[in-house]
């Protein structure tokens, strides 16, 4: 993951319309932005479609990006709210199609690692509300105050939402 | 952790999608800039709905009332632009949600109107309460427009949250014209119906705001 001062110049050569700038954005952010997905229980088809959404979204909003603001929170609130509106409107659909012949397609379960020890699965145990902290100041390397900038919430909320899910983590590990 | 990776075809179309149409765009403004235009806005029109009904409250009110009233006013609008402002920009600082300013903004004036005001009459409340209320709300639909037209460009991550916020900022021009204009001064009739417009203008702007995001998921 690039530095956040090069994020930054990237997102302004975008705004700028730079191609290079383009591949190099989507190449960098979609690996952590797919996991941020993929933790949230979507099945690998879900997360393919809620990433392509994003960068949909994202283009469509770049103007408002502010130059010299911190880049990750500005993708994640996007990407929050992206995985949001397709949460409700899977609902929507699903309520009024009441498919029940179908069971759920599985959740996209990432490979346990070489020492059998499967990340992935413990992370599920917390709730949506702290797994969502723990990946994006995990997995997207973001400080506290980036992760309260895209949750729309305080930096002391975050805190104690990471100090929660960490105890949670410590007692099943 | 075993990182998931990502389909290199669909990183592929992602990137063929976005060139497609890569034409080059202006940032929004700072967010200083647009604080500074939307307190022009709630200025402009709290001060032309007192010019439109008469400046008979203001000429009614002591100095010492008048300077505890109006910058209490002028610090919360500032508040209500600047979540307004930030409510439409993705990953920006979100120190309260705007239900919070809105229940500080209520309190607040409340205390505030308690303090000076203590004639507590009640004789024509209701029609008299029911015409202020209709006014503040009357004045407060063009700053709410004009706050719109100021920050429509944005994007919000909370239709009703960013609804909230505006709906706040255009009740509180309400409110300061109904202050400035109205020289019935009754604490029940001050504190329930001339702050009553704030709270209102801010509800139609959470509803307006989870519609439009409504409208918008029925997509």
């Amino acid at each position: 993951m690039p530095r956040h001062e090069e994020l930054e110049l990237l997102m302004v050569r975008y705004q700028n319309g730079d191609a290079s700038a383009v591949t190099e954005l989507v190449e960098t952010l979609s690996p952590p932005l797919y996991r941020f997905f993929t933790s949230q229980f979507v099945s690998r088809r879900f997360a393919d479609d809620l990433l392509q959404e994003t960068w949909l979204k994202i283009h469509e909003v770049r103007h408002t990006y502010r130059p010299g603001e911190p880049v990750l929170p500005w993708i994640y609130a996007i990407a929050r709210h992206t995985r949001v509106d397709h949460y409700r409107r899977t609902r929507r659909v699903e309520d009024r199609e009441q498919q029940v012949e179908q069971l759920p397609e599985a959740a996209a379960t990432a490979a346990p690692d070489s020492r059998g020890f499967d990340l992935e699965a413990v992370l599920r145990q917390l709730p949506e509300s702290q797994r969502e902290v723990v990946v994006m100041l995990k997995v997207a390397d973001m400080s506290l105050e980036e992760v309260a900038r895209a949750t729309s919430s305080s930096v002391g909320s975050v805190k104690q939402k990471a100090h929660r899910a960490y105890e949670k983590l410590r007692g099943l590990l | 952790m075993t990182p998931e990776p990502v389909n290199p075809v669909l990183l592929e179309r992602i990137d063929a999608s976005l060139r497609r149409d890569l034409r080059p765009v202006r940032p929004r403004a700072s967010t200083g800039v647009q604080v500074a235009v939307l307190l022009a806005i709630y200025a402009a029109v709290a001060l032309a709905g007192a010019r439109y009904f008469g400046y008979y409250g203001w000429r009614r009110l002591s100095t010492g009332a008048a300077g505890l009233i109006f910058p209490a006013l002028g610090g919360l609008a500032l508040l209500a632009a600047a979540a307004s402002a930030n409510a439409m920009t993705p990953g920006s600082k979100r120190p309260a949600h705007p239900a919070v300013l809105l229940g500080v903004v209520c309190a607040l004036m409340v205390a505030i109107f308690a303090v000076l005001f203590g004639d507590h009459r009640t004789d024509r409340f209701v029609p008299q309460g029911v015409s202020c209320l209709r006014a503040g709300l009357m004045w407060a639909l063009p700053a709410a427009a004009g706050t719109w037209l100021v920050l429509r460009r944005g994007f919000a991550v909370d239709g009703g949250a960013a609804g909230m916020a505006m709906g706040t900022l255009a009740g509180l021009a309400g409110l300061t014209m109904l202050e400035l204009h109205c020289p019935n001064f009754r604490l029940p009739h001050i504190a329930v119906w001339h702050t009553a417009a704030v709270p209102v203008s801010a509800l139609a702007g959470y509803f307006l705001g989870s519609k439009r995001k409504a409208a918008e998921l029925m997509q």
